[in-house]
């Protein structure tokens, strides 16, 4: 069984991956319009406050979705769900940097076997530093038995 | 019913329906749009050669359908916390049911909270988060 604190504290807090990227309007229009949204300062680039959706920064990612040297705990990871958290309006075509690190590891146990998430948090700053949103991944993973 | 403001919001009350496109076409633009294109959300007869029962919709897009209801509900509110949790896949061309609740109010700083769900028409939750809301003080 892996030791989930030896893990945390080999992994935890420490940045793994990071990219510089800058996003289109006119992908941010149509995932916004797919989602059914219909404010202006999503779906209409004229808008003064146009900016991306929660949604489409769910998408955004490092590019690397675990440390490279982090150890196969026995299955494949699935995606356990997202959020995002915004402080500040993510725009396009404005230079930002996405920075990744592990934020948390947990387990929860059950009658099949234990699942392991690990959340994976994705950092979005702008050009002046600016923190503009932070989006948890969470990767769900069933530990293979001890055999 | 919309709401202006935080004193316009009460506690329990549901938000009104919301029906999402999940057409295939719609999906595989969002899909498109984010950079997941591939026959897993553009193609039935691709997901299912993944093994997957046909097109899903991407769980971001179920967070996006639950951020629009809140938009529609809210227009004047910002969503500044969204969480949602995926528990089983959405297929495309599969209607879903939206729903969302008010299960808190803080009038003095003008946030609200929600439950949310998206569930199929057998009534099997797929998607289920919360989310936190401003809205102008009255």
């Amino acid at each position: 069984m892996v030791d989930l604190d030896e893990l945390k504290g080999r992994f935890l807090n420490t940045e793994f991956a990071s990219r510089d990227l800058q996003l289109q309007a006119e992908k941010l229009v149509t995932a916004a319009k797919a989602s059914g949204e219909s404010r202006s300062e999503f779906i209409d680039p004229c808008d003064e406050n146009f900016q991306a959706t929660p949604a489409y920064l769910c998408s955004i990612s490092s590019g690397q979705h675990l440390p490279i040297d982090f150890p196969s705990l026995g299955g494949i990871p699935m995606d356990g769900g997202k959020a995002v958290e915004r402080f500040a309006p993510v725009r396009p075509n404005v230079p930002m940097t996405v920075k990744a690190h592990l934020h948390d590891i947990y387990d929860k146990k059950g009658r099949s076997g234990r699942m392991i998430f690990i959340v994976v948090r994705t950092e979005l700053f702008d050009s002046a530093d600016t923190h503009l949103a932070n989006i948890d991944s969470r990767l769900v993973v069933r530990e293979k038995p001890d055999t | 019913m919309s709401v202006k403001t935080i004193e316009d919001v009460e506690f329990g009350v549901e938000l009104p329906v919301f029906e999402p496109d999940t057409s295939l076409d719609n999906v595989g633009a969002f899909a498109r749009a984010v950079g997941w294109g591939g026959a897993r959300f553009e193609s039935h007869e691709g997901a299912r050669e993944e093994g997957f029962p046909g097109a899903l919709v991407p769980g971001i897009m179920g967070m996006g359908f639950l951020t629009s209801a809140i938009h529609q509900w809210a227009p004047a509110g910002q969503v500044e916390h969204v969480d949602t949790v995926f528990r089983a896949p959405m297929l495309a061309d599969t209607p879903a049911i939206i729903s969302a609740v008010v299960t808190d109010i803080d009038e003095d700083e003008g946030i609200v909270e929600l439950d949310m769900t998206v569930k199929n028409t057998k009534d099997e939750t797929r998607v289920f988060g919360t989310a936190k809301v401003r809205l102008p003080l009255g």
